[in-house]
C-alpha cells in the first residue's frame, strides 16, 4: 500500500527540512508543492529525497494541495495525506490517522483538534472562529464536525480520485469536508496535536472563506 | 433647462470617446454596443425628462424622475459589480487550472 503525503509549501524555508525530516519515516513518498515561494523553500526541498514541483505563480494552498493530489494518484498512491508545512502538525499523528483507511473503516480521515488531545489553540479562534466555522458548515452544507477547518486529513485513492478543489484559497478545507460528504464516503475523526506557533487564519480570514464559497456556488 | 444641457454635453462627449476607441480598436463590438445603449438611454431620459416625470407619477411613485433615473443607475452598477466579481473568479479559475497544468508538464 503506497502513502504518499502532500505538502503544499509557500515561504516555508525556515520549516520544509524540518517537516520533511519528521514525515518521511511514516510515509512512502512525500509531494512538495511550492506554490511560487519568494524564498529558498523549492531549494531546500529539493536536497531531500522528495518530490518537489513548483507554481509558476503563487495560487494558494488550495491549489496547490490540488496539484499535489493529482500528482500523488499519478504516481500510484494507495493513500493521500494532506499536510502542512509549517510544522504545526504531529508526524506522530500520522499512523492514527491512516489506522481506520488501512483497516477498511474508512474513505476519508479527519484530523480533529477537539477531540481527546490538547492543542494549544489561540482563545479567540477556540471560542469564536471554530464555533463561527461550525456553524457556516451546518448551514451552508449541514455537515456537523468537531474541526470544521483542519487541514490534516488521510483520503483513500478512490475518495482522493473523486475531489475536486475548486477553492484556491482557504476554503478548501469546507470544500472537501462538504464533496466527502456529498460523495458519502465514511468520515472519520481522529484526535490530533497542532502546536501553533503563530496565530495562523484570523477572523476576517473566516470571513473570506464564506464569500470564497459563495462566490464558488454562484460560478458553478 | 441649464442642467439638462450640461448633462447632453456630457453625454456627447462620452459617446464621441467611445466612437473614437471603437475606431481605434481599443473596445470590442459587444462592449462598444453596450456603452453605446447605456449612453443612448441616458441620452433620451435626459431629452424626454419631462415625460419621464409624467410616467413615473403616473405609476405612483412620490420621487422625481431623475431620482427613480438615479436608482436604476445604481441598481445596474451593482449588478455591474456583481458580474465583473464573478468573471473575474472564472478567469482565476482558468489561471489556476492553467498553472497546474504547467506545473505537472514540467
Amino acid at each position: 500500500m503506497k502513502i504518499v503525503c502532500v505538502i503544499p509549501a509557500y515561504n516555508e524555508a525556515q520549516n520544509i527540512r524540518l517537516v520533511i525530516s519528521k514525515v518521511k519515516s511514516f510515509v512512502d513518498e512525500i509531494i512538495i508543492v511550492d506554490d511560487a515561494s519568494s524564498d529558498d523553500t523549492f531549494k531546500l526541498a529539493n536536497l531531500d529525497n522528495v518530490t518537489a514541483v513548483r507554481h509558476i505563480i503563487n495560487r494558494g494552498q488550495g491549489a496547490a494541495l490540488r496539484t499535489g493530489t493529482e500528482l500523488a494518484l499519478e504516481r500510484g498512491a494507495d493513500i493521500i495525506i494532506h499536510f502542512d508545512a509549517d510544522d504545526q502538525f504531529q508526524a506522530e499523528d500520522i499512523p492514527e490517522m491512516l489506522e481506520p483507511l488501512i483497516n477498511g473503516k474508512a474513505d476519508a480521515v479527519l484530523g480533529s483538534r477537539f477531540l481527546s488531545k490538547k492543542s494549544n489553540l489561540p482563545k479567540i479562534k477556540r471560542n469564536l472562529i471554530m464555533p463561527l466555522a461550525r456553524l457556516s458548515n451546518l448551514l451552508l452544507f449541514n455537515i456537523r464536525l468537531s474541526d470544521p477547518q483542519s487541514g490534516f486529513r488521510a483520503l483513500s485513492r478512490s475518495s482522493a480520485s473523486k475531489l475536486k478543489i475548486e477553492n484556491d484559497g482557504m476554503a478548501h478545507c469546507s470544500e472537501i469536508i462538504y464533496q466527502l460528504f456529498k460523495n458519502k464516503e465514511r468520515v472519520v475523526e481522529v484526535p490530533i496535536k497542532v502546536i501553533y506557533h503563530e496565530y495562523g487564519q484570523k477572523l476576517s480570514g473566516g470571513f473570506k472563506i464564506i464569500k470564497d464559497l459563495l462566490i464558488q456556488k454562484l460560478i458553478n | 433647462m441649464l442642467q439638462q444641457v450640461l448633462a447632453l454635453i456630457v453625454i456627447i462627449f462620452f459617446l464621441l470617446r467611445l466612437l473614437k476607441q471603437k475606431n481605434h480598436k481599443q473596445i470590442n463590438g459587444s462592449e462598444f454596443s453596450l456603452w453605446l445603449i447605456f449612453w443612448l438611454l441616458a441620452l433620451g431620459a435626459i431629452i424626454f425628462i419631462k415625460q419621464i416625470d409624467t410616467l413615473v407619477a403616473w405609476l405612483g411613485f412620490s420621487g422625481t424622475a431623475i431620482n427613480i433615473l438615479v436608482y436604476l443607475t445604481m441598481l445596474a452598477l451593482i449588478y455591474q459589480v456583481f458580474s465583473m466579481r464573478l468573471t473575474i473568479a472564472k478567469i482565476n479559475k482558468n489561471i489556476s487550472e492553467l498553472n497546474q497544468a504547467l506545473t505537472l508538464k514540467k
